[in-house]
């Protein structure tokens, strides 16, 4: 029988083991860029911050005592202001008592003289009639005179008549008299009561206008307090403000960094506790908002925004339950403290199966 | 990962020893993929002229005939070197000697020299491969503790032990190992394969020799019986 074939050379093996090392490091090379594109598994648990209170916050809270130091001074102004108002109402009020009171006075000084006058009237009313009541007994005596003696009557007439005519020329002169002097008593009192007022009118004039000045200088200088005090208060809570604004940089950068690690410490040790569920779509992720107590113990872990998939949910939720408690809270400043209270975390599968 | 993390990188920056632990390694694992394929093509080459040559053998043909087919110089493999060996010191001796006894003995131990070449032949270069098999793990090893070693003395200069000064250094020293496992698992995967297949040849040859040697002795029998009568 004829061995046409040579016995087994070694190229065709050389060759081929060179082939599958190459092949094996190629794909050894090739495939590690191809993972290195794929997201880092750091990124599978995210922690946000749900109260965001920091550096720049403490700014906006240096701000707002400013604004709020601002209001209150505005405040104090208005009541400044209204006081002041409150107290030039009161010296209106004041002044209109008194303006009241003087018209009183006036008015009563007014009736006074009207009660005078009719008294006055009055008394020359009742001296008419006293007039009269004489002159009608002159007449009956004059009748009685005549009825006694007729004969004398004429010169007696005459006499009555001249007397008569005296009596009345006196009781009009008298009358005349009368009303001159009350004319003139009227037009006295009236003058004197005309100057009266206007001296008093003078005299509130001039006092109205020294309480307006005064009131006037008051309020100026109250305004200049309020103004002073304004800007001392504003100049102060700038200084305030720029103080604790550096103060709180410092304190902030401090805090970041602490709180950096608080942070990541929480996030480590969620990746660790979480058991990912089996048949996960690769796409989903859930969100948990976790709230701590003050020395890090967990208050509450509710699922914020749901995957769809409650197994997914559930094993978030457990995982932060198993991590808990983060005791490393205790090691922020205090300040921070408040802040790392409440965070959100986000589950993703990444690339862990 | 990232890139310093990277395999080539990895082996670009490791330390001399490792490195020249790795080239071993890597060499060790070329030859005996080497092996492992030239032995596989032997194995199949001889497992198909073996069975050729049965069907031939059992075929009814001349033993003469069949011993003259292929010329005396040719060198024959396997079943065929068995046959043909034993053939000519059979014919030898029948030309020489009477007694039956003496030719058997002649041919059975011209056929055992025969097998024994063809074990010799079938078995070439597997121990080298149960060497790679068994030697590169420890190999493996001893670069991985070496590079363990670098790594502690550089985390004893260095202030704070994190995992970031100790990382590289164990990735390095642990790639050793994984050569010398990706080594070691083919040979010792491909040894046993191929052991078992020579095994299984050598004994179909031993098999061949016992029925050639059967029959050379039923036609020596039949001959001795007719001198005697």
């Amino acid at each position: 029988m004829a061995r046409q074939d040579r016995p087994v050379g070694y190229g065709l093996p050389l060759l081929l083991a060179i082939g599958l090392h190459l092949a094996i490091l190629v794909a050894s090379v090739l495939r590690f860029p191809d993972e290195e594109v794929a997201p880092p598994s750091t990124t599978i648990v995210q922690a946000t911050l749900v109260s965001t209170e920091t550096t720049t916050d403490q700014a906006q809270r240096a701000e707002e005592a400013r604004a709020q130091a601002e209001a209150r001074q505005a405040e104090q102004e208005e009541a400044t202001r209204a006081e002041q108002e409150a107290a030039r109402q009161a010296e209106e009020e004041e002044a209109a008592r008194q303006a009241e009171a003087e018209a009183k006075a006036e008015a009563k000084a007014e009736a006074q003289r009207q009660a005078d006058a009719e008294a006055r009237e009055a008394a020359r009313r009742e001296a008419e009639e006293e007039a009269a009541r004489r002159a009608a007994k002159a007449e009956e005596q004059a009748r009685e005179r005549e009825a006694r003696a007729e004969r004398r009557r004429e010169a007696e007439a005459e006499r009555q008549r001249q007397a008569e005519a005296e009596a009345e020329r006196k009781r009009q002169a008298e009358a005349e008299a009368e009303r001159k002097r009350q004319a003139e008593a009227e037009a006295e009192r009236k003058r004197q009561a005309e100057a009266e007022a206007e001296r008093k009118r003078q005299a509130e004039a001039e006092a109205e206008r020294k309480r307006q000045a005064e009131a006037e200088a008051e309020r100026k200088r109250q305004a200049e307090e309020a103004a002073r005090r304004a800007a001392e208060a504003a100049s102060q809570g700038l200084d305030r403000a720029i103080e604790g604004e550096s103060d709180n940089v410092a304190n902030a950068r401090q805090a970041t960094e602490a709180a950096n690690s608080f942070i990541n410490l929480v996030r480590r040790a969620v990746e660790q506790a979480w058991v990912i569920p089996p048949n996960v779509p690769d796409g989903s992720s859930a969100e948990v908002s976790v709230r701590l107590g003050p020395s890090g113990e967990l208050f509450a872990a509710t699922i914020g925004q749901s995957s769809g998939n409650s197994a997914f949910d559930r094993s978030a939720v457990q995982a932060v339950e198993a991590a808990a408690p983060f005791a490393e809270l205790r090691q922020l400043p205090a300040s921070a403290q408040r802040d790392y209270r409440q965070f959100n975390l986000r589950f993703r599968p990444g690339d862990i199966r | 990962m990232n890139d310093s993390l990277s395999i080539p990188h990895l082996i670009m920056n490791a330390s001399g020893v490792v490195q020249a632990v790795m080239l071993i390694l890597m060499i060790g694992s070329l030859l005996s993929w080497v092996v492992i394929f030239q032995r596989t093509f032997v194995m199949r080459r001889a497992r198909k002229a073996h069975r050729r040559f049965e069907d031939r053998f059992w075929s009814g043909v001349d033993l003469n005939e069949l011993y003259r087919e292929t010329p005396a110089e040719q060198e024959t493999l396997g079943a065929e070197h068995v046959f043909r060996s034993g053939f000519r010191e059979f014919n030898r001796l029948l030309a020489k000697t009477r007694s039956p006894q003496a030719i058997l003995e002649g041919v059975q131990r011209s056929m055992r020299v025969a097998w024994s070449r063809e074990e010799d032949r079938l078995n070439l270069h597997l121990v080298f491969l149960a060497t790679v098999a068994s030697a590169s793990p420890y190999i493996g090893l001893f670069g991985t503790v070496w590079g363990i070693m670098g790594s502690f003395q550089s985390l004893s200069m260095a202030q704070q032990a994190t995992l970031a000064t100790v990382a590289p250094w164990i990735a390095e020293a642990l790639i050793a190992t994984a050569m010398g496992l990706f080594a070691a698992i083919p040979a010792v995967i491909f040894y046993n394969r191929l052991s078992a297949e020579s095994g299984r040849l050598l004994g179909k040859y031993e098999d061949f020799a016992e029925e050639f040697h059967s029959i050379l002795h039923r036609n020596l029998q039949g001959r001795t019986d007719a001198g005697a009568d």
